[in-house]
């Protein structure tokens, strides 16, 4: 079997060393905050004041707090913090700077996102100028077609990223209501819980209804589709709103289906100027293709920062800040260049003070498959327990190509295909579609770069377009000599696989397989299968 | 002392006292422990308000 050469922190942790100690079963909540020594506590402590003044400038708006008793799902947003705790587990120095800086530029997007529905929706705000001039989205969508739309004149509305996605990050219960709802008007459970409790969401008549159009992505999967189908009926019949289908091919490595998505793009950038009245602007378009390379090029540097033996910027927060960044902002709002080059910054000072953040590496791991991280802090306890090293996942490993930011003819006419090319190329598309080559080829091609001896396999038993590879995986695993750990889990219903029976996979198969002991056993069992 | 010197050193009390409070319910996470007694009482909420349920 490959093996990576163990890496041993010289340096002995600030504050406590097992931070086990702060869960307590009686409790939905942490016991207490880690002590992480003096000056890191403090710094923690300034972004935990700084997570309060967004809630609270949020709350004190009368129009939010209407639509705080207006929606179920609101409720998680109380749980922030938690949220937060579970994204630092165990982070010293450049590393908690890292995920703070990444999680709280989230957290603030997010807070604005809602805002922004709040203040449109027909129930709640009701500002109907500016409900005139938003466009709703999927929350797996990629808004390339509107990259050429001034964000002052025309809104894009990622609805659906407030109201299951992020609220699941910090309450694991959230949907499980919208999953109780969606079956009980049959549909089947065996879908993935995610556009399965979007479906629920739109049932039970608690998305923002706000927007003069809708544009809808063939996402990924069964699921997504049926989701889709119940939430544009609802869009369209009762509320009236047009929804475009935004058909994009899915076996995006064929060079032929480019021209195809291409008019996809158009048609859905003259849909959205029909039903705004606002036109299509080049300066716009091409200034976000210079942000959009630009993040590239920081996620790459980013990358290249992990594939050395002091990965610095990992886990949920990687992944997450990546997903925010790349798909529902892409090159739109100018603050996300500014946050890329100091996370880069604060990675590269990491790298070069040689930063560790646990007492050792053991292994260089790469996350595949469709992962439950965000509700769980699964990436951060596999390197304080067993000192395995997430490098990077699957969502995370997405364009490295840079996209034509000139404004020429020749330019104009590529911006489409570009456009087409990161759609068709999109978080949780690009690996789970697009054939044999991109979901298993990529994944050894990725350990080879990367120098990672474990591939760690989120096994989501509820979707399809994994499940079907599992014997080349493990099959070509064999050959190469990678250690494939495979981890079950049901996404974001924890009644399937709670939080300590993921974890519990991975306990089995370090001691038994691996025949190691864990780095900190105060974290082998964890209560916190009922804490939100 | 006059009234002016003692401007100062009200401030600092005043930071003083805001870092003490809002530390001890920060390290002892009291926030999210008030909260989580909420939850119970805005669930009966959600659950008595009425939707327009339709597939």
């Amino acid at each position: 079997m490959k093996t990576v050469e163990k890496v041993v922190n010289p340096v002995r942790r600030a504050g406590e060393q097992s931070p086990g100690k702060i869960y307590n079963e009686k409790l939905k909540v942490r016991a207490r905050r880690e002590w992480r020594g003096v000056r890191d506590t403090f710094y923690d402590y300034t972004r935990w004041l700084y997570l309060m003044s967004v809630l609270g400038r949020f709350i004190v708006v009368p129009r939010n707090i209407k639509g705080f008793f207006r929606y179920r799902w609101m409720m998680s947003y109380l749980f922030v913090p938690h949220g937060m705790d579970k994204f630092t587990i165990g982070l010293r120095d450049e590393a908690l700077r890292i995920a703070h800086t990444s999680f709280n530029f989230v957290i603030a997007d997010v807070t604005q996102a809602i805002a922004n529905c709040f203040r449109g929706d027909r129930r709640v705000g009701n500002d109907k100028a500016y409900s005139d001039k938003c466009v709703i989205t999927d929350e797996n969508s990629m808004v390339t077609f509107m990259m050429g739309f001034d964000t002052d004149k025309v809104h894009t509305i990622l609805r659906e990223v407030p109201t299951m996605f992020a609220s699941n990050i910090f309450h694991q219960f959230n949907v499980m209501h919208y999953l109780d709802i969606a079956q009980q008007y049959g549909i089947p459970g065996d879908v993935c819980p995610m556009p399965e409790a979007e479906a629920g969401i739109s049932i039970e008549d608690d998305f923002c209804v706000l927007g003069c159009c809708a544009v809808q992505n063939n996402t990924t999967c069964d699921g997504s589709l049926m989701g889709n189908g119940i939430i544009a009926k609802r869009l369209e019949r009762e509320y009236g709103l047009p929804t475009f289908q935004l058909a994009t091919p899915l076996r995006h490595k064929e060079p032929d289906v480019l021209d195809y998505a291409a008019r996809e793009i158009k048609e859905a950038i003259a849909f959205v100027e029909k039903h705004t009245g606002e036109k299509w602007d080049w300066d716009v378009y091409f200034t976000a293709a210079k942000r959009v390379n630009d993040a590239t090029r920081c996620r790459i540097a980013q990358m290249e920062i992990n594939s050395t033996p002091y990965p610095q910027f990992f886990g949920a927060a990687f992944s997450l800040y990546n997903d925010t960044n790349y798909m529902g902002n892409s090159g739109r709002n100018a603050d996300f260049v500014a946050k890329d080059h100091k996370l880069l910054a604060l990675a590269q000072k990491g790298y070069e003070a040689k930063r560790m953040y646990a007492r050792e590496y053991r292994h260089r791991c790469i996350v595949w498959g469709v992962q439950p991280q965000y509700c769980i802090d699964m990436l951060y306890w596999m390197v304080q327990c067993w000192g395995v090293m997430p490098l990077t996942d699957m969502l995370s490993v997405i364009n490295t190509e840079m996209i034509a930011e000139v404004d020429t003819p020749e330019n104009r006419e590529q911006a489409y295909r570009d456009m087409a090319m990161l759609n068709m190329e999109m978080i949780m598309r690009n690996h789970t579609h697009g054939g044999y080559k991109v979901l298993v080829d990529e994944l050894w091609e990725l350990c080879e770069q990367m120098n990672a001896d474990m591939v760690m396999m989120w096994e989501h038993m509820s979707c399809k377009a994994l499940t079907g590879m599992h014997g080349q995986f493990e099959e070509q695993a064999r050959a190469r000599g990678i250690h494939i750990m495979w981890v079950s889990h049901d996404l974001c219903d924890p009644r399937v696989f709670t939080r300590q029976a993921i974890r519990d996979q991975v306990n089995s198969y370090m001691r038994t397989v691996l025949r190691e002991e864990p780095l900190d056993p105060s974290l082998e069992i964890i209560p916190d299968n009922e804490a939100y | 002392m006059s009234k002016i010197a003692k401007i100062p050193l009200i401030l600092l009390g005043i930071v003083l006292g805001f870092f003490v409070v809002t530390f001890i319910v920060y390290f002892f996470n009291l926030d999210m422990k008030a909260t989580a007694m909420l939850e119970p009482i805005l669930e009966k909420w959600y659950d008595r308000l009425e939707h327009n349920q339709y597939i």
